[in-house]
């Protein structure tokens, strides 16, 4: 797992949810610990689309349940070649 | 309920200037920008008029915008934040996080239910629509052609086939928050979310009208009781990738004509005059307070407005109605509720867009009802026509005028196609009831009187 992306996404989902980076767990699942909805889903995903230059469109939140999920998702994105 | 309102806020972000301060200076300076439009939007168009007024690069968080705001916005409504932001802080008010990283506020010590929102826009969210729509119509049909240009169009046809993929760019996704982002009321309700303002909430779309007709319904609610406080003006965003919108008002021949020479183009109620030079767009925002909540607080009192009118022509989109009869009438109303006559009104910020019909049928009717003596400028000699944003801009010069006892000249007149008392050089005036009136497409007419406060 690479150290940078999971200090962005970490900093992103505090952003969506107005909280401090420390209080957001690895394990913590999305919908359950973190009461995100589908709005702050997306909101999520704009952020991460913005922060790592990727598009994401809204399938690619199938399978994602926790913070770690997404940071694993964000370092397979990051491996496809960079969109031109 | 007859209240006295005055203005104790004020913020603004345009081409010539970002902050009250900045564009205030830039205002008595006479200050353009005018710049050769972008050579992109030439390759899907043969336009007219060839030059605009584009706004500054800002960054958001200098406007207060967060990037999670910024993301889910159009920048119509990231202007509308930044103008309304500055205005709450200029008017004394201390804006509290609702929580430690909360990116929304609280204004302490005021019921917010007591304050209402009157935004005026044009055309709202239609950067963002327009956006999105190219990726609509263009992701799948560009990615068959680039397929067929890569992989089995014969050479010779790969330049011409480049050539039609560039055209048909596109960004990179369809926005998942298309809907909220174009509303025409979403500026509204992004400055009243930002700033937990729960009184009414409302958008006035009336083309170059909205933001005259939206501070005016304000001053209407606050002077009747119906709100202590009214956060009131107008925005407009108008840039797309590929020059659409400026197209619209192109073909319309409404935009200058005669581009030689960019820096005298743009010449309201001149002779030479071609037509409007075209904005990107701005916003100004300002507080109006019912006088006895102001004085209160101790508040610093920029102007008072003591009078609104609007009327409708019922005639035309697009033209003013021959003899300007309800522009008349609306002006006499507009005096009538300011309790003032013609005569006293020393200063008049005109519509003045620099079209034909209109700087000829505005100069007429001023003449007509209130003589040649009162002082008219334009501030779209300087700024170019920000639409929806164009008469809370205009407003907010006029206030700065009567507080300051001051006001900008009338650019690029040189020969002014009647005799009336053009500004046409800075200096002292003695200035006591002005008035700020607005046109729209469509037939709207409306007006609103100030007064110096004292």
């Amino acid at each position: 797992m690479d150290t940078d992306v999971q200090q962005r996404v970490l900093k992103a989902i505090a952003e969506v949810l107005e909280r401090n980076e420390e209080e957001i767990r690895l394990d913590a699942s999305l919908r359950d610990d973190l009461a995100f909805d589908s709005l702050k889903q997306m909101t999520l995903f704009i952020l991460l689309e913005d922060e790592f230059q990727r598009t994401m469109p809204p399938e690619s939140l199938m399978g994602i349940v926790t913070v770690k999920d997404i940071i694993d998702f964000i370092d397979r994105k990051l491996q496809e070649p960079a969109p031109t | 309920m007859n209240r006295r309102v005055v203005i104790t806020g004020a913020g603004v972000v345009s081409s010539i200037g970002v902050g009250v301060d900045e564009f205030w200076r830039h205002c008595l300076q006479a200050k353009s920008v005018v710049v050769p439009i972008p050579e992109n939007w030439k390759r899907y168009a043969d336009l007219h008029s060839q030059i605009w007024s584009p706004l500054p690069d800002i960054n958001p968080d200098y406007l207060g915008v967060t990037r999670t705001e910024r993301l889910q916005l159009d920048p119509v409504s990231v202007l509308a934040i930044g103008a309304a932001r500055e205005a709450f802080e200029r008017a004394g008010f201390n804006l509290v996080p609702n929580a430690a990283s909360s990116r929304v506020f609280s204004i302490a010590g005021v019921d917010a239910s007591r304050i209402g929102l009157y935004l005026g826009t044009g055309i709202g969210g239609v950067h963002t629509l327009l956006h999105s729509h190219t990726h609509h119509l263009y992701q799948r049909a560009r990615a068959t052609v680039k397929d067929y240009s890569e992989n089995r169009a014969p050479t010779q046809n790969r330049e011409m086939l480049d050539g039609v993929l560039a055209l048909m760019a596109h960004g990179p996704r369809y926005h998942p928050f298309q809907v909220s982002m174009l509303m025409s009321n979403a500026s509204s309700a992004a400055v009243a979310i930002k700033f937990s303002i729960t009184g009414p909430n409302v958008t006035y779309c009336v083309a170059c009208a909205s933001g005259t007709v939206a501070i005016g319904n304000a001053y209407r609610a606050v002077r009747d009781g119906c709100i202590d406080i009214a956060i009131s003006g107008g925005c407009e965003h108008l840039d797309d990738e590929h020059g659409s919108i400026f197209r619209s008002y192109d073909i319309a021949g409404t935009l200058v004509r005669d581009c030689a020479d960019p820096e005298a183009a743009n010449r309201p109620f001149d002779e030479k005059r071609s037509g409007f030079l075209f904005s990107q767009g701005g916003a100004a925002v300002l507080i109006l307070e019912d006088l006895e909540h102001a004085q209160r607080r101790g508040a610093t009192i920029m102007a008072e407005l003591i009078g609104f009118a609007e009327t409708f022509d019922a005639h035309s989109m697009m033209s003013l109605a021959p003899g300007g009869e309800q522009i008349e009438r609306m002006l006499r109303a507009a005096l009538a509720d300011a309790g003032v006559g013609a005569h006293d009104v020393d200063y008049i910020n005109a519509h003045g867009t620099g079209t034909k019909n209109n700087d000829e049928a505005e100069a007429e009717i001023i003449d007509r009802v209130f003589g040649k003596s009162v002082r008219v400028n334009s501030t779209k000699s300087l700024l170019g026509h920000t639409i929806g944003a164009s008469g809370a801009i205009e407003i907010l010069v006029t206030a700065l005028s009567l507080r300051d006892q001051i006001t900008h000249i009338s650019k690029n007149l040189d020969a002014p196609l009647r005799d009336l008392n053009f500004v046409r050089a800075a200096g002292q005036f003695d200035l006591r009831v002005a008035l700020s009136q607005s046109f729209a497409f469509g037939g709207h007419n409306a007006a609103v009187v100030l007064r110096r406060y004292s």
